[in-house]
C-alpha cells in the first residue's frame, strides 16, 4: 500500500482534534451538597408552587425580626426536591408538613433544621392537610372524589371519606377548619358546596350550598364560617356569576351573611388576622374589612398597585399583611410586608409562584 | 435556458433522480457547488442531507434535527413530545409543511418531531427567519419543509429493517417499492415499541430508611426506572406517483399514524406507578393529491389533501378497587382540508414570477373535562369551532446579470374573519467572487402569526381578544464554497440574522387556578448562524465527511415590566439556550462507515429573570453518540450491518427540568434488500 500523503496526514490531524475535542465534553452537575440550618426562631415559611410538571418547587423561610430571607431552604437541607406544586404547609408539634400537589406526596420536615423527618406518599392530587390529632388528618384532593385519611406518626394513608355527588373526575375538596367535632371543607372546582364531616364517623353529614367554586375558607373568633367564591369563568358549563363572600354559622351550618362583588371580579385568598376579628381577601386590591360588618367598606387595605396579587397571609403577632406577587410566573416572586397602618416596612424575593404561607 | 432548466427541475424534485433507499454503503460521489436556482435568491436554507435522514430507522426528525441542525430541540424524553424552534423563538414560531401542507396542529400551534420518523422523509430544508414568507406566513423564527419523492424504482423492490436496542425496543421498518416509466409506487411501514424503562439515578428524590419507631436513618439517592414511558407507534405512508413524461405528474401520499404513549413520571414523582396511568393515544392521517403541469417556462400545479387527528388523553388511577377510574378524560379531534394552486412563469432567464394560494379549513372540537352540573347534569367543558385560513403570495424573482439576484414577495393572510397587512419580504444576493462561489444574501421581511384555537377558545382560559403577533426580520449573510471534483469540498456560510416579535403570546396562572393566554412579550432575537460542510475523498474508497453548524441566539426580551418587582426585562428568555452547536462526521471505507455525532446545548435558564437556582438548574450538556455500519453484498440481496451507540459517556442531562434522558444505549440494524428479477 501506497505510504500516505501529506495532505492525507493533515486531515488525520484535524480528525483526531475534532474526536479528541468531543472526547473531553461532560455535563457538571452539584448533587448531595446539604447545608445545616438551625432556625429557632419564630418566622414564616412561604410554599412557592413552581411552575406545573417542571418538578421546580421551593420552600422559603422568612424572619420578620432580622428581615433575612432563606429561599429553597428544602433543597438546601435535604440535597434533594421539595416536588412539583407546593400546595400549603401547616405545623403541627414543631413538624411542618408541606403538600406537594403533583408529586402526590406531604413531606413532614423540622421546622428548625427544615430536615424531611418523614412523608406521605401516593395521594391522588393533594391540597390541604388537617390534623385531628397525632394520629389522625385529613387530605384534601383535586380530581379524586375521596378526601384521604392519614396516620401522621406512621406516614401512611389509612382510610378514605367518599364525598356526595362527586366523580373521581369532578372531584376537588380544599381547606378545612375544624368546629368542635366537625371539619367543613369547602369544594371548589366545578363545585359550589361546603361539606360538614363527622371526624368520628368519617362521614360527610351535611353540605351547604353557596355560589360557584368557594376558593377558601377560614373561621373567624365569633365560630363564623368565611369562604369566598370565584364565580367560575365566561363560558362554563357550569356557569358564571358574580362572585360572593360568604359568612356561614358554623353551628346552624346556615348562610348568614352574603356579601356579592361585580361580575368579573376574581376575589380569592381570605385570611384571618390573629385575634381573628377582622378578615382579609384579594380582589385586584387587598381587602380588609371587620367579621361583624354588614357591609364591605369602600376603600381597600391596599389599592391595586399595577400587581396580580397571588397569596396573602397575615402575621398572628403584629397584624402585619404579607402579600406575594408572583410577576410573570416564571422568575422569583416577591412578596410585599405591610404593617397594619399599611406602610410598606419590606419586600424579599421567594421562589417561583409564592402561593401559601405558613407561620412558625 | 439552461438555468431556467435547472430551475424548473428543482421546483419539480420528482422529477429529479429521487434518493435511493441505502441498499448497503455506498460512497456517493464529491460534487461541486453549482449554481442557485432563481427560486432561491436570497434565501437561507439549511438542507438536511439524504444520509442524515435514513440514519437509521429509530430516529425521528428530531433527533435528526438535534444533531444535524443549528435550531433548538426541546425533548421532553424518549419518545416524547419534541419541538423544535428558530433563533430564540417558541415551537409555535415554527412552520411545518409536509408535501407543502402545513401540518402544525391548529389547536396548539407546533409540531411534535418526535412523531416524524426520518425514514419517512425524503427531503427536509430548514427556512430561517424571513425565507419562510417564501413557504408559509406565521413563521416568525422560521419553516421546516418536509416533502417525500417518488422511489425512483424500476421494477419491484424491497427493504426490511429491523432494530433492537436497549430498553427491549424494537424498530420494524418496511418499505415496498415499484416504478416503471409512468408509474411510482411506495409503501413505508415503520413500527416502533418499547417498554422505554431505562435506568436513571435520580438526583431529585431521595429515598428514606426508617427504624423502627419511623425515624429516618439514612437516604440516598434512588437508581430508578423510567416510570409510564412506554410506546407503541405505527406509521404506514402509502404514496402513488404517476408521469405521463408529457409535463404532467400526479401524485397521491396518505400517512397514517397510530401512536400509544405513557407520559413518564416526573422525578419528583412521589405516586406508585401502578396505581395511575398517564397516556395519550394519536391517531392521525394525512392525504394529499397532487397535479403538476411543467413548461418549458411555467409550471402550474395544484393540490387537495386532508388532516384527521384524534388525540386521546387520560390520566386514571386505582381508586383503591383495582379499577382504573379517569382523574381526567381529554379528547380532540382535528379535521382539516388543504387546497393550494400554484403557477411560476419564467420570462427569459432574468425574471421568475411565481403566485400561490392555498387555503386551510380546520374544524376542531375539544373536551376537555366531565363534569356534573349544579342541575346535577353531566357536562363535558370544551369547545368546538372552525376557522379558515388563507394565505396567498406572489413574487417577483429577477437576476439581472449572473451575480446578482432580487427577490420580492408579498403574501397576505386571512385567519377567521382576520386579515394581516401586506407581509413583504425582499431578497437580494449577489457573488462577489466565482473564485470560492463567494456569496452575500440579504433579506428583510413582516412577518404575523395568528393565536392557536386554544389560545383563542379553550376552556378554562382562552381569550378571544388576542391580538396576533407580529415580527420584523432582518438577515445579513455571506456563504462560500470551493472544491476539486473527486477530490474535496468545502462549504460555508455565515448568518446574521435581527428579528423583534411584538404582542409575544404567553399563557399565564390566573387567580382562578387556570391558565390564560396574553399578548405579554416584546421580543428582541438576534445573534449568528454558522454551517461548514467539508467532505474529502482521502484515497480510493476512503472518505471523510464533516459537517458543522454553530449559533448563537440570543433572545432578549424587550416588554414592559409586567410588575415593578418583574427582572425579567432585558433578560434572555427561559428555555432557550444561546448557544448550541452540532458537528456530524463521517468516515467511509469500502463498505464500512464510521458515524460520530455530537451536540452541545449550553446553560437554559429557567426562569425569565435569568437567575439559577439549586431546584432550576439545566447544565450545559454535550451529546456524543457513534455509528457503525456494514454493507454485503450477495447474489440475491444487499445486506448492511448497523450498531449504533447513543450517549457514548453515559451522561445524566436534561433538556427540560424533571425529565430524565437515557443514559448509554444502544441499537442494532439489519437491513435486507432483495434483487428481484426484472
Amino acid at each position: 500500500m501506497k505510504l500516505l500523503s501529506k495532505k492525507y496526514d493533515c486531515t488525520m490531524l484535524l480528525v483526531a482534534a475534532f474526536f479528541g475535542m468531543l472526547l473531553t465534553g461532560c455535563m457538571k452537575w452539584d448533587y448531595g451538597l446539604v447545608e445545616e440550618f438551625h432556625e429557632t426562631s419564630k418566622g414564616l415559611f412561604i410554599t412557592n408552587e413552581g411552575n406545573f410538571q417542571y418538578g421546580n418547587a421551593t420552600l422559603s423561610f422568612y424572619n420578620p425580626d432580622t428581615k433575612e430571607i432563606e429561599n429553597e431552604v428544602f433543597y438546601r437541607a435535604n440535597g434533594m426536591k421539595l416536588g412539583d406544586v407546593a400546595q400549603s404547609m401547616v405545623i403541627r408539634n414543631g413538624i411542618g408538613w408541606v403538600v406537594v400537589n403533583n408529586s402526590h406526596v406531604v413531606f413532614a420536615i423540622d421546622i428548625n433544621t427544615f430536615k424531611e423527618v418523614g412523608r406521605i406518599t401516593n395521594f391522588t392530587s393533594p391540597r390541604y392537610i388537617h390534623f385531628l390529632s397525632d394520629e389522625k388528618a385529613y387530605v384534601t384532593q383535586i380530581w379524586d372524589n375521596r378526601i384521604f385519611i392519614v396516620n401522621p406518626k406512621e406516614y401512611k394513608i389509612t382510610g378514605y371519606i367518599e364525598c356526595p355527588n362527586m366523580t373521581m373526575e369532578s372531584g376537588s375538596t380544599e381547606q378545612m377548619v375544624q368546629y368542635g367535632k366537625y371539619v367543613y371543607v369547602n369544594c371548589w372546582s366545578y363545585q359550589n358546596r361546603i361539606l360538614k364531616i363527622d371526624t368520628e364517623t368519617d362521614q360527610v353529614v351535611d353540605e351547604l350550598e353557596v355560589g360557584i367554586q368557594p376558593t377558601s375558607l377560614v373561621m373567624d373568633c365569633n365560630n363564623k364560617l368565611w369562604t369566598v367564591t370565584d364565580g367560575g369563568y365566561e363560558g362554563s358549563p357550569y356557569g358564571h356569576e358574580a362572585p360572593s363572600l360568604y359568612r356561614i354559622d358554623a353551628e346552624t351550618f346556615t348562610i348568614e351573611k352574603r356579601f356579592k362583588f361585580e361580575f368579573g371580579d376574581w376575589p380569592s385568598e381570605v385570611q384571618l388576622n390573629g385575634t381573628k376579628d377582622k378578615i382579609y381577601w384579594l380582589n385586584d386590591d387587598v381587602w380588609e374589612m371587620d367579621v361583624t360588618a354588614d357591609r364591605v367598606p369602600d376603600e381597600p387595605f391596599l389599592p391595586y398597585d399595577n400587581t396580580l396579587y397571588y397569596g396573602l397571609t397575615v402575621c398572628p403577632q403584629t397584624g402585619d399583611v404579607y402579600i406575594a406577587d408572583a410577576i410573570d410566573y416564571v422568575q422569583q416572586g416577591m412578596v410585599y410586608r405591610y404593617s397594619k397602618n399599611r406602610e410598606l416596612l419590606d419586600s424579599f424575593y421567594v421562589g417561583i409562584i409564592p402561593g401559601a404561607f405558613c407561620w412558625k | 435556458m439552461k438555468r431556467l432548466i435547472i430551475g424548473l427541475l428543482l421546483l419539480m424534485p420528482g422529477l429529479l433522480p429521487a434518493q435511493r433507499l441505502a441498499r448497503g454503503l455506498r460512497i456517493p460521489e464529491v460534487t461541486i457547488y453549482g449554481k442557485r436556482p432563481m427560486k432561491d435568491i436570497g434565501v437561507q436554507k439549511t438542507k438536511m442531507d439524504s444520509v442524515a435522514l435514513k440514519e437509521n430507522i429509530a430516529l425521528s426528525m428530531a433527533d435528526v434535527l438535534t444533531f444535524n441542525s443549528s435550531i433548538f430541540v426541546k425533548s421532553y424524553g424518549r419518545a416524547t413530545l419534541s419541538t423544535v424552534a428558530f433563533r430564540g423563538t417558541s415551537p409555535s414560531h415554527t412552520q411545518v409543511t409536509w408535501n407543502g401542507m402545513r401540518i402544525n396542529n391548529p389547536m396548539l400551534g407546533m409540531t411534535d418531531f418526535s412523531m416524524i420518523p426520518s425514514y419517512f422523509i425524503d427531503d427536509a430544508s430548514l427556512l430561517h427567519g424571513t425565507s419562510s414568507v417564501n413557504e408559509t406566513g406565521g413563521g416568525l423564527g422560521g419553516a421546516v419543509k418536509l416533502s417525500t419523492q417518488p422511489a425512483d424504482a424500476d421494477g419491484f423492490g424491497l427493504q426490511y429493517i429491523q432494530g433492537i436496542g436497549s430498553f427491549k425496543t424494537f424498530d420494524e421498518f418496511l418499505r415496498l417499492t415499484y416504478g416503471d416509466d409512468h408509474w411510482q409506487t411506495s409503501t413505508r411501514v415503520v413500527y416502533s415499541s418499547s417498554p422505554n424503562d431505562y435506568t436513571y439515578r435520580n438526583h431529585d428524590k431521595k429515598e428514606n430508611i426508617y427504624d423502627e419507631y419511623m425515624n429516618i436513618v439514612d437516604q440516598y439517592y434512588p437508581k430508578e426506572k423510567n416510570k409510564s414511558g412506554a410506546f407503541k407507534d405505527l406509521h404506514v405512508l402509502q404514496e402513488i406517483y404517476y408521469n405521463t413524461r408529457k409535463g404532467d405528474r400526479f401524485g397521491m401520499n396518505a400517512w397514517f399514524i397510530q401512536s400509544n404513549r405513557e407520559l413518564p413520571m416526573l422525578t419528583t414523582d412521589y405516586g406508585n406507578e401502578n396505581d395511575f396511568e398517564n397516556r395519550q393515544r394519536e391517531l392521525t392521517f394525512r392525504g394529499i393529491l397532487s397535479w403538476d403541469h411543467l413548461h418549458e417556462n411555467w409550471k402550474i400545479a395544484a393540490k387537495g389533501g386532508y388532516i384527521h387527528t384524534q388525540m386521546k388523553y387520560d390520566y386514571k388511577r386505582d381508586a383503591g378497587n383495582g379499577v382504573m377510574t379517569s382523574m381526567t378524560r381529554s379528547r380532540s379531534k382535528v379535521n382539516t382540508f388543504y387546497g393550494q394552486a400554484e403557477g411560476e412563469y419564467y420570462i427569459g432567464r432574468k425574471w421568475l414570477f411565481t403566485a400561490n394560494a392555498a387555503v386551510h379549513q380546520h374544524f376542531v372540537e375539544s373536551r376537555d373535562k366531565n363534569i356534573i352540573r349544579q342541575d346535577g347534569n353531566k357536562a363535558i367543558v370544551g369547545y368546538s369551532k372552525g376557522r379558515t385560513e388563507l394565505s396567498g403570495a406572489a413574487s417577483a424573482k429577477w437576476q439581472p446579470t449572473e451575480r446578482i439576484g432580487m427577490s420580492l414577495v408579498l403574501r397576505e393572510e386571512m385567519y377567521g374573519e382576520s386579515w394581516t397587512p401586506l407581509i413583504p419580504a425582499f431578497f437580494i444576493d449577489g457573488i462577489l467572487s466565482k473564485k470560492g462561489n463567494v456569496m452575500i444574501k440579504t433579506s428583510v421581511s413582516r412577518n404575523y402569526r395568528f393565536p392557536t384555537l386554544n389560545d383563542l377558545y379553550f376552556l378554562p382560559g382562552g381569550n378571544p381578544d388576542l391580538k396576533r403577533e407580529s415580527g420584523w426580520t432582518y438577515d445579513v449573510g455571506a456563504s462560500f464554497a470551493i472544491g476539486k471534483e473527486n477530490v474535496y469540498s468545502l462549504s460555508g456560510s455565515i448568518n446574521w440574522f435581527d428579528s423583534h416579535v411584538k404582542d409575544w403570546i404567553l399563557w399565564l396562572p390566573t387567580t382562578k387556578g387556570f391558565f390564560s393566554p396574553r399578548n405579554i412579550k416584546d421580543v428582541h432575537a438576534y445573534g449568528v448562524e454558522l454551517e461548514s460542510d467539508f467532505t474529502v475523498a482521502l484515497k480510493k474508497d476512503l472518505q471523510l465527511t464533516l459537517n458543522g453548524t454553530m449559533s448563537w441566539t440570543p433572545s432578549i426580551n424587550e416588554g414592559e415590566p409586567m410588575t415593578p418587582a418583574d427582572r425579567s426585562v432585558g433578560k434572555q428568555l427561559p428555555y432557550v439556550p444561546e448557544w448550541s452547536s452540532t458537528i456530524t462526521g463521517r468516515i467511509a471505507w469500502k463498505r464500512w462507515s464510521l458515524l460520530y455525532k455530537w451536540c452541545y446545548y449550553s446553560e437554559r435558564f429557567t426562569m425569565s429573570s435569568n437567575d439559577i437556582s439549586l431546584t432550576g438548574k439545566l447544565p450545559p450538556y454535550f451529546m456524543n453518540n457513534l455509528t457503525i455500519e456494514k454493507g454485503i453484498t450477495t447474489k440475491w440481496a444487499e445486506l448492511s450491518l448497523k450498531g449504533a451507540i447513543n450517549n457514548l459517556f453515559d451522561e445524566e442531562y436534561l433538556s427540560v427540568l424533571s425529565r430524565p434522558m437515557p443514559g448509554i444505549n444502544f441499537e442494532f440494524f439489519v437491513s435486507i434488500t432483495p434483487k428481484f428479477s426484472k
